[in-house]
């Protein structure tokens, strides 16, 4: 027999939630019982919504009166590769508008593929207090006026990092309207910036803000400034230079190497645009106390790097260029026991012929000599399906590997097979894989041991693979834990998707391009499911201008308690019980 | 001798003690420099003067029982020590924690009507850590917590309200038969005699989808097949139980049916003939030298669609052949990389 539900006063369940914090975690205790719910949503200080389609403002807020930060999500993850058009959606306006009324006393917004305009920052600037943190992160359509409100309005700001984000850039005064009383500055990463910024303004700042431990410059910041900077900021702990070059002046590298000797906590280090080889030695005095490296826009030869890298002996983290060579990653697998993730990015992906003698190798390599090694992005121009049983073999403590071979449908050079038992053996020994990107030539059987083996995996990305139905059947029906799936110019239609329907509502979202899905099934699987959002994206026009066995050119479907959306584009449309009523 | 008496012989040996009646009536007598630690304690015998005789004993929060008492005075005989390291009453803090969940429950409860705030975080702490990483089912467990939050509610979804029975009964199925998946999770490693599908409840259901004067050979001709299933290793079946099982009161009660329970049917239901022809399970063994390179025999796969666009006909009669008709057309070879941004580099952080 159950004992009787034991209850305390709900200060101290206050209390005990206060130390849980994990979206997940939270997610489960507001599952527990009415009374949890009740009490945990007035006390979720942090919310995550990884589709901001899936939930609305008013839903939000009404669950969560007390939140002080959030974080949204908008574009599918393939608009990275421009296979979103202009004017899709995430637009943050409406989210902000609703938070600046709801929200007060909000202190933290990071957007990552939204678009925000400039009259949101304005909001953001004007209507929180205590605002500490806005992360623009992969975002559109703003330009610097609008951070020029930010700098201007918001006094306890701490951070602003605009990762990778689009910024119109009007003007580098934005940072001058950061009021000299402002000293709470904690990370700034303007990266992304195309124009010089007022760099008397930013010493001043650096300078002035003692807690400043992140700050990424943009590649307009010459080097000749980079000293001065860092002698304002000794306490740095992660540094982006700006271009990373110079004319060749013993000076200027004697006082780079200066400075940063003089930074004893930099722990991190990105940037590097154009680089000097010449100049990188300035680095050296930190390189062994660095744990992570961006090279990747650094385009400088194995040798140099093989210099700097064998230097860096606490190195976890390591995004690279494929200058790098196998000959690089085997120094790297010799030199850094602690390397934790590798990213290899192309030098030359358009090139018909490769430029570098970098190969499956290099991967191999360091799958052996890298025993904490878990999470890979490789883009090679060959791949073998021994190397990718030695991979695995090596490493089965492998939680996301993207393999991206650049020429599609590329088979195991040594055999002419298909790379399908590679992946296989992937999937197999990495148990704890939640993150695979597929590439080469692969039929059903890769989706047959991902269906079987998958049972972690929570991101799968598929170009160019499969041979039918089956094998979209076997993702969706055999990986227990997917939550985002996305596929581009595969042979996956109809059945599969309408077969394994219910599942769609247990993930975050499916992405389909150039596959075949049919426009009617598109419309039968809107209709089914309305806790779904099936939408439709063509633009060569109306998709019911054309039969119904027609493929649709784009699919999005993702789960929803907001209903259709209502801010598509001419060139999309939502599967619903309306939609199907009109059209037939 | 009496107490005086020793008082003036022996000033410093003598300690004084309070008195304190517990929730269950029974009085005690505890050091004074130890019971003050308790901010509640301390507050009475300052304010109100009360604690210094039996019969004025304090009366403790009836949250407090003479073994959480114990507890939370063994706490505090500990912490009021001074001269104590941080690492030893850390030690020990880690040592006074582990006990069963229902104590610990009690004990929180006493130390926060004691209004002692270190202890109640200590336990709050605890507690948080017996709660990480859990499911809701399994903290219900821990903490012997009803499970009344309704399927809707667990979803939150649009407020749909429908008065028809046959939803709210779909609805049940399908949150039984969510139960049962994860059921079969737990069970997995144990080898399952495979369980006869309950043939009456997925026609059943089809016929609450399509109404009643549906064609029933349509229904038998997947039934037939059914039994021809393959003798492979296989997940045991998820089965829709015999529906005559459930309650009646089941049907009441609930305020939501939504109309996704049917589209719900169909993955379900379709995933059942597709896990009971061996072919198709996941389980399938890749060794298997019956199997082709491209894994499956032509008439299987024939039969799969036929099946497939079988049911799809019951599902909508609109829709007949041209779910086969569709071609899968060929592409243009195209890079991975139709395009990048403006910029012309590749996203890092992608």
């Amino acid at each position: 027999m159950k004992k009787a539900a034991y209850s305390f006063p709900e200060e101290v369940l206050e209390h005990v939630f206060s130390f849980i914090v994990s979206d997940k975690d939270r997610s489960s205790i507001s599952l527990v019982c009415k009374s949890w719910y009740e009490i945990e949503r007035w006390c979720r200080r942090k919310v995550f919504v990884g589709n901001c389609y899936a939930v609305s403002p008013p839903i939000l807020i009404k669950r969560f009166p007390e939140l002080r930060s959030v974080t949204l999500k908008g574009k599918p993850h393939f608009a990275d590769f421009n296979l979103v058009p202009e004017g899709w959606g995430g637009f943050a306006c409406p989210w902000i508008r609703a938070m600046a009324g709801a929200y007060p006393w909000l202190e933290e917004i990071r957007l990552k593929r939204m678009v925000v305009s400039d009259e949101s920052l304005e909001i953001i600037a004007k209507s929180f207090r205590n605002f500490k943190v806005l992360v623009l992160s992969s975002c559109e359509g703003f330009t610097t006026e609008g951070l020029a409100a930010i700098a201007a309005n918001c006094r306890n700001l701490r951070e602003l990092d605009l990762r990778e984000s689009e910024v119109e850039d009007l003007s580098g005064r934005w940072l001058s309207d950061f009021p000299d009383s402002y000293t709470s500055l904690e990370s700034l990463n303007i990266s992304c910036l195309g124009n010089e910024v007022n760099l008397l303004a930013l010493e001043r700042l650096v300078s002035r803000c003692p807690n400043l431990k992140t700050l990424r410059l943009n590649r307009a910041v010459p080097l000749d400034r980079l000293p001065n900077l860092l002698r304002g900021a000794p306490q740095l702990a992660e540094l982006g230079t700006g271009a990373y070059t110079s004319e060749m002046r013993p000076d200027v590298f004697s006082n780079l190497a200066e400075a940063f000797a003089g930074c004893k906590q930099l722990k991190t280090l990105s940037g590097f645009w154009d680089v000097l080889p010449s100049y990188l030695p300035a680095v050296y005095p930190i390189c062994s106390q660095l744990i992570s490296l961006n090279l990747s826009y650094a385009t400088v030869q194995s040798p140099d790097l093989i210099k700097l890298v064998s230097r860096c002996e606490k190195l976890q983290k390591l995004w690279v260029l494929d200058y790098i060579e196998d000959d690089g990653l085997e120094v790297l697998a010799a030199s850094c026991k602690d390397l934790r993730e590798l990213r290899v990015f192309p030098s030359d992906p358009f090139g018909l012929e490769p430029n570098v003698a970098l190969t499956e190798q290099g991967l191999v390599s360091v799958s052996e000599g890298c025993p904490k090694l878990q999470s890979v992005l490789y883009f090679c121009r060959q791949m073998s399906n021994a190397a990718l049983n030695t991979i695995a073999r090596n490493r089965p403590n492998l939680t996301r590997f993207r393999l991206c071979i650049i020429e599609p449908r590329s088979p195991d050079y040594l055999t002419l097979q298909p790379l399908d038992d590679g992946f296989g053996a992937i999937v197999e020994h990495c148990k704890d894989l939640r993150r695979l990107s597929l590439s080469g030539l692969l039929t059903d059987r890769v989706f047959g041991y991902i269906g079987t083996y998958g049972k972690k995996l929570e991101m799968l990305s598929v170009a160019f693979a499969g041979d039918s139905d089956l094998g979209l059947h076997h993702v969706l029906s055999g990986c227990d834990n997917l939550r985002k799936l996305e596929i581009r110019d595969c042979p996956f239609g109809d059945k599969a998707l309408l077969a394994n329907a219910a599942k769609l509502e247990t993930m975050r979202s499916l992405w389909m391009s150039s596959c075949s899905v049919s426009f009617g099934a598109c419309k039968v699987l809107g209709q089914k499911m309305p806790r779904l959002n099936v939408e439709v994206m063509d633009e060569s026009g109306p998709p019911d201008s054309r039969p119904e066995s027609s493929p649709v050119e784009k699919l999005y479907v993702y789960r929803t308690v907001a209903g259709p959306r209502l801010d598509m584009p001419g060139f999309v449309w939502t599967m619903d019980d309306n939609s199907a009523l009109r059209i037939s | 001798m009496s107490e005086i008496d020793m008082a003036v012989i022996k000033p410093e040996m003598m300690k004084s003690y309070i008195w304190l009646q517990t929730s269950d009536g029974s009085i005690q007598q505890v050091e004074q420099e130890i019971a003050m630690f308790c901010p509640l304690i301390c507050q009475e015998i300052i304010t109100k003067g009360m604690g210094s005789s039996k019969n004025s004993a304090i009366s403790l929060p009836q949250q407090v029982t003479p073994s959480t008492l114990s507890l939370i005075l063994d706490y505090c005989r500990f912490h009021q020590v001074p001269g104590r390291s941080n690492k030893e009453r850390k030690s020990h803090d880690e040592k006074f924690v582990r006990m069963g969940t229902n104590r610990l429950c009690e004990l929180v409860s006493a130390a926060d009507s004691l209004q002692l705030r270190p202890l109640v975080d200590l336990i709050s702490r605890a507690l948080a850590r017996k709660i990480e990483g859990r499911t809701p089912e399994e903290i219900r467990e821990i903490f012997h917590l009803p499970d009344d939050l309704t399927e809707e509610e667990k979803l939150e979804p649009l407020k749909n309200i429908t008065d028809d029975p046959r939803i709210r009964l779909l609805n049940r199925l399908y949150a039984k038969k969510r139960k049962e998946l994860k059921e079969r999770e737990r069970l997995k490693n144990v080898e399952i005699e495979e369980e006869r599908v309950d043939e009456r409840s997925v026609d059943d259901l089809l016929t609450f989808i399509n109404g009643n004067d549906r064609d029933a050979k349509a229904v038998k001709t997947s039934k037939s097949k059914k039994k021809n299933r393959k003798k492979k290793d296989q997940q045991k079946n998820s089965s829709l139980k015999d529906n005559t099982a459930l309650d009646k009161k089941e049907l009441n009660g609930h305020d939501t049916g939504d109309q996704s329970s049917d589209g719900n049917i169909i993955g379900e239901t379709s995933n059942l003939l597709y896990e009971e022809d061996g072919t198709f399970s996941p389980k399938i063994d890749f060794d298997d030298g019956d199997l082709d390179d491209d894994g499956i025999e032509p008439a299987i796969r024939e039969k799969i669609d036929r099946e497939v666009a079988d049911f799809a006909r019951r599902i909508n009669s609109d829709w007949t052949e041209r779910m086969q008709d569709f071609l899968t057309s060929g592409r243009e070879r195209t890079s991975t990389f139709s395009a990048t941004n403006g910029n012309g580099y590749l996203r890092r952080h992608a």
